[in-house]
């Protein structure tokens, strides 16, 4: 009875927050709400396993947002925490930064997100990244301060500014007012056109993301070739980054954030 | 001097007869178990001559036999040390028994008088076993045959006198007071000999290896002691005693150890063929490597729920602590004390945590121990003294220290705490004066909040947004947005075509037709020059002179000067001197304005006006 009551609850919720929105509320979607305030609850009192199936059912019910997945990040540490005082269960960790990971990617400008992954990274046996180029380094931190979405509406709001300074430039007939829209129009059009290739990059790596994380009990080989008995050129622990190249049967070709490429079998990896 | 001699004489004896009255023994000393075919030596001491040997009266030997005695024996020793004389007396009769049968025999009170005062002895409970009953159900135990080296009958002879030893008389075994302990837990180990022929001649000793063991020896004694084992009497020799406490759990043996005697063996020849002088009893060396059995030990993990203090503490404790001094000025040093006594593994106990506020800087532990260990354990008292420096003035209140233990009798963890501590610390005033580095470092660092810890931030707690099913860039609505804003462009574009034509038109035609103007108002000037109306001449020419500019560079008149001009034609390219040129005609003309003047000035002025307007005409129009 209770169950159906919070159901009614979250649905009328749900009606309230979304209005319009209620007809494409769907099953699952309340399924999800009830899910998550129960991972809520959970994680607050400490039953982290209980926190971790909660998120992870939402994920398979497909309604997984950024939020979901940077909680799921944070109760896999916990877990991992809990296990033994201050030695870290590593495949929990693993889990923990492809969570992370994961929020990141719906949206790179959780900053809380960033910095639970920098301290579930100290627990790994990861890699220094090579040192990004100045115009790289530049483009990804600028492309990274907000989500696709932002980017578009940025890109939208400097066009249709773009377009309204035009109209000032050629209705105005004081000379300083006209200098000064068109300037800043060149300036908002530049601004538009950024954002828009901004929006479209970060919708590249949303919709297909090559990052992946080595995810396994404790560490596992990394070999030459796709072949078990080839050489192991690597052996990383569980919550390693690394970027896929390709795909040959059960391998996948990967690359190491230091540039170092090898063969995993694709059950110890897990697309970010 | 026979006198002096015969003084010295009486002086001696009563010396000797003062230290012996000082107190009569009278004992009976027998072994109180003895086998079946074993002779028994019963002595009967007195410490002091008694009355006469007539007043000994033997006891009745009851399932004895007297085989030999009474035979008296006396003894007496007299020591010189130091100047100091002391004397030992001593009668002794011995009978050699023989047992009837087995089972629990006494051996009754002796008497004897000494001094007209009766003395008797306690009677002896003697225990007699039958050993050749539990023979029979005994397997024997062949014992290792040596290598066969000599000639066979040599080897013969050998073999029988090595089968005279068998490993049932002579053997050693480790015992342990427990099988089953917790880690941590004391235990003893002894190692005994057990002979029945006599203590043998030591060659070589292993000794026990205790791998994984604390171990500690324990002095002892090589006393000798009797006792009856699978139903035969044996002399036990205590080798060696151990405390040990195992340091990892599991089943843990102890390698057992190892003994090289030498036995010496007093055998018959029975050899008919032997000479008359190889007859009668022979004495032969038999060497023997003597193993004890392996022991294993069961080693348990302690119970669950161990306390966060529980550092492997085993046994019974006590803790008292002497609190620091209550109020201290800052920068002086404090002390807490803290005793853990009791028995246990105190060899094996960490101090305990001692956690102090931030601005407290805490200095090596002193430890002071006093530990005795005996067969029982390791038993005593552990004094921990924590030395510290408050840098701060304030209130603090110390957390208290925490010890835990696992206390084997009970089978529980038991938590001792001390009381929390208070300590005020007061200013000493002189932090800022201080020049000592450590000070300094102290009140530099002090400013500024420390990073004690790092950990994950909190999960977010929002409401679950829906999922976007998909992204904004390029999406339907996004060029809904990009095609709706571009129509209100062209739709507003359309409504104020006819002003935006005008307002470019008007510019376009100013700045084109700018010449023109000057031209017309130029005109006009030199009509009102012909009619020889000054003002109006200069008026007209300074309009013709402001207009032009402000027409050609789309520039207000209001807000022109002739600094303006002067810039604004430099910046076209025009020269510095054609522009001071033309702001000099304007000066001229408005001094010219009300001022008289001749009719050839306003000539001169128009001229000039015309030529350089032409000049700046041809330069800006390219």
């Amino acid at each position: 009875m209770s169950s159906i009551n919070n159901i009614t609850k979250v649905l009328t919720l749900v009606l309230a927050i979304f209005g319009l929105n209620f007809c494409y509320a769907s099953q699952s979607r309340a399924e999800a709400e009830a899910e998550w305030q129960r991972a809520l609850d959970a994680y607050t009192n400490k039953e982290y396993q209980a926190a971790v199936e909660a998120l992870e059912h939402i994920v398979e019910l497909d309604e997984s947002t950024a939020d979901v997945y940077y909680n799921l990040g944070n109760a896999y540490y916990k877990l991992g925490q809990q296990g033994d005082g201050a030695a870290f269960a590593s495949g929990e960790i693993g889990r923990a930064i492809l969570n992370y990971r994961r929020a990141l990617r719906l949206d790179p400008s959780m900053e809380d997100a960033s910095y639970n992954l920098d301290l579930a990274i100290d627990h790994t046996n990861d890699v220094e990244p090579l040192p990004q180029g100045v115009v790289a380094s530049m483009w990804s931190a600028t492309s990274g301060v907000m989500s696709s979405n932002g980017w578009a509406i940025c890109s939208v709001v400097f066009f249709v500014l773009t377009l309204a300074l035009a109209l000032v430039y050629m209705l105005s007939n004081r000379i300083a007012l006209r200098k000064v829209a068109f300037f800043v129009a060149i300036a908002t059009f530049v601004v538009s056109l950024f954002s828009t290739i901004f929006a479209l990059s970060q919708r590249a790596i949303y919709e297909d993301s090559d990052e992946a994380v080595v995810i396994c009990n404790t560490t596992t080989s990394v070999h030459a070739s796709p072949d078990a008995t080839s050489k192991v050129i690597r052996q990383p622990s569980s919550g390693v980054s690394v970027r896929i190249l390709r795909s040959f049967g059960d391998w996948s070709e990967i690359e190491f954030a230091d540039g170092e490429k090898g063969w995993i079998t694709n059950n110890d990896i897990e697309r970010v | 001097m026979n006198r002096v001699r015969h003084l010295l004489l009486v002086l001696v004896m009563l010396l000797s007869s003062w230290t012996s009255w000082a107190q009569v023994t009278f004992r009976a000393d027998a072994p109180l178990l003895v086998s079946m075919d074993e002779r028994v030596r019963v002595e009967f001491t007195v410490n002091k001559e008694p009355d006469g040997d007539n007043t000994f009266q033997a006891p009745t030997f009851e399932g004895f036999n007297i085989l030999a005695g009474p035979s008296v024996a006396t003894g007496m020793e007299v020591q010189w040390i130091n100047g100091h004389q002391t004397s030992s007396y001593s009668r002794t009769y011995t009978f050699i028994l023989k047992p009837q049968s087995a089972g629990k025999h006494k051996i009754g009170a002796a008497s004897i008088v000494v001094g007209g005062k009766k003395y008797t002895t306690k009677p002896l409970p003697i225990e007699v076993i039958d050993e050749s009953a539990g023979a029979q159900q005994r397997p024997s135990i062949t014992p290792n045959t040596q290598p066969a080296t000599a000639k066979p009958e040599a080897k013969k002879q050998e073999k029988q006198r090595d089968k005279s030893i068998t490993s049932d008389d002579i053997f050693i075994v480790l015992n342990t007071s427990k099988r089953e302990v917790y880690k941590g837990e004391a235990l003893t180990a002894t190692l005994m000999l057990y002979t029945r022929v006599g203590y043998p001649d030591v060659r070589g000793f292993d000794l026990p290896l205790f791998n994984d063991f604390w171990t500690q020896e324990l002095p002892t004694q090589n006393q000798r002691s009797r006792a009856e084992y699978n139903g035969r009497v044996y002399d036990i020799y205590r080798l060696a005693e151990y405390i040990v406490a195992p340091q990892r759990t599991g089943e843990l043996t102890i390698t057992p150890a190892e003994l090289n005697v030498v036995i010496q063996v007093v055998t018959q020849n029975e050899d008919p063929n032997a000479s008359f002088f190889h007859a009668g009893p022979q004495v032969s060396l038999v060497n023997r490597k003597l193993r004890s059995a392996p022991v294993s030990i069961k080693v348990r993990e302690f119970p669950e729920g161990a306390p966060s203090s529980f550092n492997g503490a085993v046994g019974k404790f006590t803790m008292s602590s002497k609190a620091p001094e209550a109020t201290m000025s800052a920068n002086s040093s404090n002390e807490i004390t803290v005793t853990i006594s009791g028995s246990g593994n105190l060899k094996f106990i960490t101090a305990p945590k001692l956690k102090l506020p931030e601005s407290f800087e805490l200095y090596d532990t002193k430890v002071v121990d006093n530990i005795r260990t005996s067969a029982q354990g390791a038993s005593g008292s552990i004094t921990y003294s924590y030395p510290f420096v408050a840098r701060a003035a304030g209130e603090y209140r110390l957390e208290p220290l925490v010890f835990s233990y696992f206390d084997l009798d009970a089978k529980e963890y038991k938590t001792l705490s001390t009381e929390p501590f208070t300590v005020t610390v007061s200013n000493d005033g002189s932090v800022a004066a201080s020049s000592t580095k450590a000070q300094r470092n102290y009140s530099d660092y002090g400013g500024h909040m420390k990073q004690l810890d790092r950990d994950i931030r909190f999960i977010h707690t929002d409401v679950l947004a829906t999922r976007a099913s998909s992204l904004f860039i390029f999406s339907p609505l996004y060029w809904l947005l990009i095609v709706l804003s571009i129509t209100i462009f062209i739709v507003v574009y359309v409504l104020m075509r006819k002003r935006i034509l005008e307002n470019r038109n008007i510019v376009a035609r100013r700045m084109r037709q700018a010449d023109k103007i000057a031209v017309q108002r130029l005109r006009m000037a030199e009509r009102s020059m012909k009619e020889g109306n000054r003002h109006a001449f200069y008026e007209e020419m300074l309009r013709a002179m402001w207009g032009y500019i402000s027409d050609k560079f789309n520039i207000p008149v209001s807000n022109l000067t002739k600094e303006t001009i002067r810039e604004e034609l430099y910046r076209r390219g025009v020269t510095a001197a054609d522009a001071e040129q033309f702001c000099e005609i304007i000066s001229r003309s408005d001094e010219a304005q009300y001022a008289p003047s001749t009719e050839s000035d306003m000539g001169e002025v128009y001229g000039d006006a015309v030529a350089v307007i032409s000049k700046i005409e041809s330069i800006v129009k390219r």
